[in-house]
């Protein structure tokens, strides 16, 4: 850990950037031991994992490294072969949907009903959700927060580009008022503008506690937006650090370090 | 929960320019079929009415003449067509729906509209229960098949499923929206019907909405089970052509091949004689006598006669033997009829029951049963009429051919006057009640059951184990 500045301005620092971050917290997203098979292939081993609210967790690794398969294992999509999964307590194989509750999910394309507007999307997932006593006008407001543009809320979703839609996707998870938030790969195809735009969005909700659990390839937006960084490689999560830890390190390197081991061992 | 649901199917759909099109093809040729249906069922009621007074008023002005020339000359008899008639024909347009009743015969049904139509008639004829066992699954079909395939392409299954909603309320909320935008087709349809059968039915007031609603709820059944399978196969199928095609396969094994397999099947199982054949067999019969029936004999029953009243000749005898033996050679002949008739009907009832039997394999055979039964148009129903016609034709001979016997004496000219035709009753028909359609349709009853228990079963399986991606 190395400090520019001394101990004491790094955590005043670290306190004004991660305001609600409480690391005493029980985790609203906990894998503990978590093993996922697909055939021979053993796709998540023996994985423990936590995120506690206000943190933003990003989980790094080539494709097939296991992000996915255990972000929908979280969602209660895969039933774990070994192991366990928890969001805000529940555990997922046997409350799903009291899981699925307190959760909510942007995937790398948000998918909307292209029939219905961006409003009238927010309604039915926010209904969905739980969430039917929103007003219109709050699920507007909702909606120009999470930066779509006010003469596009009433327009169809087939009118909307991607970075649209995963702004509809935010703003989905801000009306559930969900306490863990599963990202895979959200800004991926984004713009660099669009993709700013989403990170600060994520930082809102985080500000607010929720716990954000995000698989992504963006090495950049990782080291932005995550307070800590885990490294998947064929399952196994190889390294976990906080950022404060990573300090000036170069993640890049640290990430490719971890790859060409396994390319060594091939 | 699930009426959020319901309201979004239904928005969706819509808004969806293929639904809109597709629902107005379909209700545009339910309309003209119910339109056709019922001025087609309006004229031949009215050509009946027609009919029936003239051969009436023939009847009673006879003039005077002999009974048994009256028996002769005979009258129709028209099958009343059920307010119901006009959504579904069913055999009507194939057996007929008159018969002339005379001494000596029972003759065939008349008025078939089917034989008089050309070839081009015949395939362009469509009847309001031809679209709602047709094209009304096939729309069920279109607007269902996507429900979880199409989601699961898009991925937007993915994200409802995160919300928390459970499978169950999704597949139920889905349903209901797809029924929602159905009823949307079939609701005005239905009150166009009910209008049509309150202001249109001159026929006999056997109960009509009893039967309506009946066939109301046989109907709203068949198209359960539709949505129930497509829902099915859109949970399993893994892409949206692929519930499609599956789908559409489901709806041409159930409307064309199980159909003709069904009338395959039961004509090769048990197979009727042609028309032809059958005036030939009782032609046969009638003249060379059948083992166990006793031909009369007019010296014989002169004979019997003499002795019974005690008498030294027929000239003494206080009747007519010609009437008397004409009434027994009418119970001989009546007795090769029924031997002949009963075969041939149970032949058509064991058919039937092929067919409904084979309606595990398609529902449609079974809501066609039911469909035709609830209209009044099926076979057993000609059958229930064929035989009060036949009874009433029994009688009238009886009172002829008694007129004669005990108003005259043998070898005297005997002419009844107008007075005798008037008194003869008209023929007067009661169709039978929906209790008495349903039980002759347990099967079919019972078939359809299944096929909807069965049919929400596999969907609830299927919407259980669905691939979220």
């Amino acid at each position: 850990m190395q400090s520019a500045t001394g101990p004491a301005s790094e955590r005043a620092r670290e306190a004004a950037r991660f305001p609600s971050a409480a690391p005493d917290a029980a985790p609203v997203l906990e894998a503990r031991a978590l093993v996922k098979r697909y055939g021979d292939l053993e796709a998540v081993s023996n994985l423990d994992l936590a995120v506690r609210p206000g943190e933003i967790y990003c989980l790094l690794g080539p494709n097939g490294a296991g992000k996915t398969t255990t972000i929908h294992t979280f969602l209660g999509f895969l039933e774990p072969d070994g192991g366990s999964v928890r969001v805000a307590g529940f555990d997922v194989t046997r409350n799903v949907l009291q899981a699925r509750r307190r959760l909510a999910y942007v995937p790398e394309q948000v998918m909307l009903y292209r029939n219905l507007t961006g409003l009238e999307n927010l309604e039915y997932f926010a209904a969905l959700g739980g969430w039917e006593t929103l007003t219109t006008t709050r699920l507007t407001e909702i909606l120009v927060d999470a930066g779509l543009p006010r003469g596009a809320v009433g327009r169809r979703v087939s009118t909307y580009s991607k970075g649209m839609r995963q702004k509809v996707g935010i703003a989905i998870a801000v009306a559930k008022e969900a306490e863990a938030l599963l990202l895979d790969e959200p800004t991926s195809g984004l713009d660099p503008k669009a993709s700013r735009e989403f990170s600060e969005l994520i930082e809102k909700l985080r500000r607010r506690g929720v716990g954000i659990l995000m698989a992504t390839h963006d090495l950049f937006r990782a080291k932005e937006s995550g307070t800590r960084i885990g490294i998947m490689r064929s399952g196994t999560l190889v390294n976990e650090m906080t950022t404060e830890e990573i300090g000036h390190a170069d993640l890049e390197r640290i990430y490719l370090d971890h790859m060409h081991e396994v390319e060594a061992a091939k | 929960m699930i009426r959020h649901i319901v309201r979004k199917e239904f928005t969706d759909l819509l808004r969806d320019g293929r639904f809109r099109w597709t629902a107005a093809i379909v209700g545009a040729l339910l309309l003209v079929s119910l339109g056709s249906g019922w001025v087609e069922t309006r004229r031949a009621d009215a050509a009946h009415s027609a009919a029936r007074e003239t051969a009436r008023e023939h009847w009673e002005s006879q003039g005077e003449k002999n009974p048994h020339s009256a028996a002769h000359y005979g009258i129709y008899a028209f099958k009343p067509r059920l307010p119901l008639s006009f959504l579904d024909q069913g055999v009507d347009p194939y057996t007929g729906t008159s018969v002339w009743l005379e001494a000596h015969r029972q003759n065939d049904f008349l008025m078939r509209p089917a034989q008089d139509a050309t070839s081009g008639q015949r395939l362009g004829a469509l009847t309001a229960a031809q679209v709602l066992q047709h094209l009304v699954p096939l729309l069920v079909i279109l607007l269902a098949f996507g429900a979880f395939a199409s989601e699961r392409e898009q991925g937007t299954l993915r994200q409802l499923l995160a919300t928390g909603i459970s499978r169950r309320d999704l597949a139920v909320g889905k349903a209901l929206g797809v029924a929602g935008a159905l009823a949307l087709l079939l609701i005005p349809a239905a009150i166009l019907g009910a209008i049509a059968i309150t202001i249109g039915s001159p026929g006999p007031a056997a109960t009509p909405f009893a039967r309506g609603a009946v066939l109301t709820v046989t109907y709203l059944a068949y198209f359960g089970v539709f949505l129930a399978i497509a829902l099915a196969v859109s949970a399993w199928a893994r892409s949206a052509r692929t519930a499609l095609v599956a789908l559409l396969g489901v709806w041409v094994l159930n409307g064309l091949v199980a159909p003709r397999v069904a009338v395959d099947l039961s004509k090769w199982l048990h197979p009727t004689p042609s028309a032809v054949e059958f005036a030939r067999t009782m032609e046969r019969e009638m003249e060379g006598g059948v083992e166990g029936i006793e031909r009369p004999d007019r010296e014989a029953t002169a004979s019997r006669l003499v002795a019974e009243h005690g008498v030294e000749t027929v000239d003494d005898l206080p009747l007519n033997v010609v009437g008397v033996y004409l009434q027994e050679s009418e119970e001989y002949a009546n007795q090769i009829f029924d031997r002949n008739y009963s075969a041939l009907w149970n032949r058509f009832e064991s058919q039937g029951l092929v067919h409904e039997a084979l309606s595990f394999a398609a529902p449609l055979l079974a809501v066609r049963t039911l469909s035709m039964g609830l209209a009044g148009t099926d076979v057993e129903q000609h059958r229930h009429f064929a035989t009060a016609a036949e009874e009433y034709r029994r009688d009238l001979m009886r009172r002829m051919n008694g007129d004669l016997a005990e108003n005259s004496r043998t070898g005297e000219t005997y002419l009844a006057d107008a007075d005798t035709w008037a008194e003869t009753p008209p023929f007067l028909y009661d169709a039978p009640t929906v209790g008495w359609v349903l039980r002759n349709r347990t099967l079919s009853l019972a078939m359809l059951g299944l096929w909807l228990v069965a049919a929400f079963l596999a969907a609830a399986a299927s919407v259980r184990r669905a691939e979220v991606a």
